[in-house]
């Protein structure tokens, strides 16, 4: 059984949009018997945090491709995206590249 | 076990580079990005020592990181350009008037000059008073084509040689696909072009300094340097086609990350058979803007607005033009065709 | 980027099908059965007529097949080369002066070795599609994939075309051969139709791992068009034909032009996609089924009973996003439902495309690429796609700014850049002269291909493990080419002029 994680979420670059505007969140993830990776938080962010228009943040199971993901200040893609066994205080970040010039 | 920098081998990465699949540390990054932009504007021969240039800048990422790197590079390497931050005011409640405040902080914080040209001062028109009139249809027309030429008289007003413009290595893969979508073989062919030459009076040559940077590094520079950007979108929804274009660009990126570059690659190797029609440049025998009518597209766009009949320069309405130049007075049935608006 | 950069006033019709009218739009009498475009509606006869004659003009008006010319039909078994094989029977059945007048033979490419279909399977396939092919009367082969491995190094390598025809000799040999007794069918073959080739279970293996050395479904996919039209162009130069017939669709190939833009084919769109494609130099490639959408393949073969036969391929089953070809295939296939003129609009650019023409004059083959035959795209100017890529490479490998001066090659004697001196190596000096430098492969490999391959097929071999598995003909090729390239260097000290080199 993990106990339950506080992280931290960022929404960047218009895709804060989809949150009310709200950039900056302070989440605490329940605990669950297994450990949360990103794929499950992708779940939870779209049950309790996503107000509009899901299908402009995920796809799939995955991010909608142009939206960035940063885990601790590093691209997820290197530290093994959807998989990533996330930590206690970690920091993720969700940046849109979609918007604006 | 956090991945190590391909370049330094000492520091942390914090990034997975699309164009080389390589992963580089912030530091890495930051140099090669850069390092790669002045490449650019080296092999491409952009800038002469000398020279004054423009920088089109909108306060989005694009135009921030490029006057960002614009204005180091130039000490750096000492190009010896002056720079001059230009904006166009669209006259954009709720996003235009926002984001050029991101540009007058940017002005502080790099400082550089700020030219503001707007619509309204150009043309006695804004983008919220042609919204009222065309509806949300065909708005983005009449802003493309506006913008175009008032990031040129702006230029001249500034006296800059040059203008340069904040396209990615994805806008320009993604205008290659959209002229394929749309058999356009013309644009097709100029428009992986990274400068254009002047072509004229008013026109002022143009050029991308960042054609081969991708939108994910530019965001990513802008987010570990902490630019200071505004990221709307634009309230009059955006054209829904293109939208389709992106879409499929973002796919294919995440299919295969090089392919941004691989399109571009493909849209400079084009060749087009010979006897293929291309328009011929000429210029407007109004205001002497480069058109390939007797009238620029500028003009027979304020023409329709002033006269109440927005429709004039959406499609190929050519035969209008003689009736425009001599003044005549249209018939009751083109009135009408031209007058209706659909929403 | 804000959208409007450019503007654009064609309008793409969105898909509003108008109310069809029930009779035919030809002959304006019989009931309407197929519907085309919207509002054109023809009925069963009209539609045949239609769908014909659209085959014969399209052979008819690029002249590129001659009366009496040994034509091979590459048919996969598909609804669309299966359509084509039809039509040519029909052709041949025609009176004389409608009459195709070409001598046709058929081959089918088993490519389930390299799909990981079962030996039952492929026998199955295989019985079937005989079935159809004995029923012809032509000449037909049937080749298991697998014999790819066997090829000759020359498959590879350009020949020379043979003599160029003049248009203006294609009418004098067309009445020339209306007046000789102008038989098509083929002789009866001396070839045992009955058995099916066997395959040694140690080849489909050799292929499997070919196949599985290909890292992404993209490369891999590549690969076996690669291979596959390698072993075709080998059965119609040692069967005495001189031209290839594909059956690729209007849609297929406005698919295939997205595609081959996708992966860096620019430069080789027209051959990939236009009418005749003549990079083997001796056989022609014809694809006469371009004016014919894949909507109309298919109502044509229910309609007139075409047989053909759903076989599985690399990418059944497999998602959007598994490959390249196959989002490209998904994303034209959706935009097309919403926009129907985006396949035709597609193919229209393909018309207006020529191949690029920096072929040298000698014909010298380190000038194509080993493995597609295409003039090679990677000699670019320095302000590219592809030396900015290089840039990249060397940049994200080299410890800043610590700058390994063996590598930095001076920008030469061009004015503008002299006060922006290039600090860091000239990436196509990089390309050129030490070939494996800018490869990012963390071992080396055994032999490096990129000097020999076209930008493209550059990006397939970078996405292989190890190419130590290709083909014995392609690996021994690439060696010759890499000797002349040696010795070429080795002779140009002694050479007063090498005459190429800018």
């Amino acid at each position: 059984m993990a106990a339950p994680l506080a992280i931290h979420l960022e929404f960047g670059g218009g895709a804060e949009l989809l949150f009310s505007g709200v950039k900056e969140h302070h989440v605490t993830l329940p605990s669950q018997s297994e450990p949360w990776d990103v794929k499950q938080l992708l779940v939870w962010i779209q049950r309790n945090l996503l107000k509009e228009r899901p299908e402009l943040f995920v796809q799939g199971d995955s991010v909608r491709p142009g939206i960035l993901v940063l885990i601790n200040d590093a691209d997820w893609e290197l530290m093994g995206q959807l998989d990533y066994k996330l930590q206690d205080q970690d920091n993720v970040v969700f940046i849109s590249t979609l918007h604006g010039g | 076990m956090p991945v190590l920098c391909n370049s330094c081998a000492e520091k942390r990465a914090v990034l997975k580079r699309p164009k080389t699949g390589h992963s580089l540390c912030k530091e890495c990054f930051f140099w090669a990005f850069e390092e790669e932009v002045h490449q650019t504007i080296v092999a491409a021969k952009l800038f002469k020592p000398g020279e004054s240039v423009g920088i089109a800048a909108s306060g989005g990422k694009d135009s921030t990181v490029l006057a960002h790197v614009m204005k180091l590079l130039n000490e750096r390497y000492k190009y010896g350009l002056e720079l001059t931050l230009l904006s166009v005011d669209e006259g954009i409640t709720g996003y235009r008037d926002d984001s050029l405040e991101t540009v007058k902080r940017n002005q502080q914080q790099y400082e550089l000059p700020l030219k503001i040209v707007s619509y309204e001062e150009l043309y006695g028109w804004t983008m919220d008073a042609i919204v009222k009139q065309v509806g949300l249809k065909n708005n983005c027309t009449f802003c493309g084509v506006f913008r175009r030429q008032a990031l040129d008289r702006g230029a001249i007003m500034l006296k800059v040689d040059k203008i340069c413009t904040g396209h990615n290595a994805d806008d320009v893969a993604e205008t290659v696909l959209m002229n394929v979508l749309r058999g356009d073989i013309a644009r097709l062919r100029r428009c992986t072009a990274i400068s254009t030459a002047s072509e004229g009076d008013g026109v002022v040559p143009r050029c991308k300094p960042l054609k081969y940077a991708y939108e994910k590094e530019i965001v990513l520079y802008a987010y570990f340097k902490k630019l200071d950007y505004f990221s709307t979108e634009c309230i009059y929804s955006p054209n829904a086609y293109r939208g389709y274009a992106r879409t499929f660009l973002k796919d294919l990126e995440s299919v295969r990350p090089s392919s941004i570059m691989d399109i571009i690659h493909s849209g400079e190797n084009l060749s087009v058979k010979e006897g293929v029609r291309m328009p011929v440049q000429g210029t407007c025998s109004r205001c002497g803007y480069i058109s390939s009518q007797p009238l620029c597209k500028s003009c027979v766009l304020l023409e329709g607005l002033n006269r109440g009949l927005p429709k004039l320069g959406i499609g190929k309405h050519h035969r209008f033009h003689e009736k425009i130049l001599s003044q005549q007075p249209f018939t009751e049935k083109e009135e009408k065709k031209l007058k209706s608006v659909e929403f | 980027m804000c959208q409007a950069e450019e503007e654009y006033s064609d309008e793409l019709g969105s898909a509003h099908v108008p109310s069809v009218s029930k009779k035919c739009v030809k002959c304006k009498e019989a009931t309407a059965a197929v519907v085309i475009r919207a509002g054109d509606v023809y009925c069963r006869a009209c539609f045949k007529e239609y769908y014909i004659h659209k085959f014969r003009a399209t052979l008819g008006k690029n002249r590129v097949i001659f009366p009496g010319e040994k034509v091979l039909l590459a048919v996969s078994g598909g609804p669309s080369s299966c359509s084509m094989l039809h039509q040519v029977q029909e052709g041949l059945s025609q009176s004389v002066h409608k009459k195709l007048r070409f001598l046709p033979g058929i081959v089918y490419i088993d490519e389930g070795g390299a799909v990981g279909r079962s030996v039952e399977e492929r026998l199955r396939t295989m019985a079937e599609l005989q079935a159809v092919f004995k029923a012809t009367g032509f000449q037909f082969y049937i080749v298991p994939l697998e014999e790819v491995l066997d090829l000759p190094g020359s498959v590879v390598v350009s020949a020379l075309a043979p003599p160029e025809r003049a248009n203006s000799t294609y009418k004098a040999e067309v009445d020339h051969f209306m007046h000789s007794n102008c038989s098509t069918r083929s002789a009866p073959q001396d070839q045992d139709h009955e058995a099916l080739p066997e395959v040694q279970e140690s080849a489909t293996q050799m292929l499997q791992q070919l196949m599985l050395s290909a890292k992404t479904l993209t490369a891999r996919q590549n690969l076996l068009n690669t291979l596959r039209q390698h072993l075709l162009v080998h059965m119609a130069r040692t069967r005495g034909y001189s031209k290839l017939m594909l059956g690729d669709s209007r849609t297929r190939l406005a698919v295939k032009l997205l595609t081959s833009l996708s992966l860096g084919r620019g430069a080789q769109l027209a051959q990939d996609t236009g009418f005749s494609d003549s990079r083997y130099g001796d056989i022609i490639s014809v694809r006469p089924m371009r004016d014919h959408s894949a909507k109309e393949v298919f109502y044509y073969n229910h309609l007139f009973h075409v047989t053909f036969l759903f076989i599985p391929s690399l990418d059944t089953k497999m998602t959007d996003k598994a490959s390249v070809q196959r989002l490209t295939e998904s994303f034209v296939t959706k935009l097309q439902e919403e926009f129907p003129s985006t396949v035709s609009t597609i193919y229209r650019t393909s018309e207006k495309l020529q191949t690029a023409g920096r072929c040298s004059s000698t014909g010298d083959q380190c000038e194509r690429c080993l493995l597609c035959l295409c003039t090679l795209d990677t000699a670019v100017d320095d302000a590219s796609a592809f030396q900015a890529t290089l840039i990249s490479e060397q940049l994200s490998q080299t410890a800043w700014p610590r700058v390994d001066r063996s590598k930095v090659a001076k920008h030469q004697g061009k004015p503008e850049s002299t006060s922006f001196t290039a600090q860091y190596c000239s990436a196509k000096a990089g390309a050129q002269d030490c070939g494996g430098c800018c490869s990012f492969a963390k071992e080396p490999e055994p032999m490096d291909l990129r000097s020999l391959l076209c930008y493209s097929c550059q990006l397939t071999i970078r996405d292989m493990s190890s190419i130590e598995h290709l083909p014995p003909y392609i690996l021994s090729e690439a060696q010759r080419r890499h000797r002349r390239c040696e010795m070429r260097e080795e002779i140009s000290e002694f050479l007063l002029d090498s005459g190429k080199d800018d």
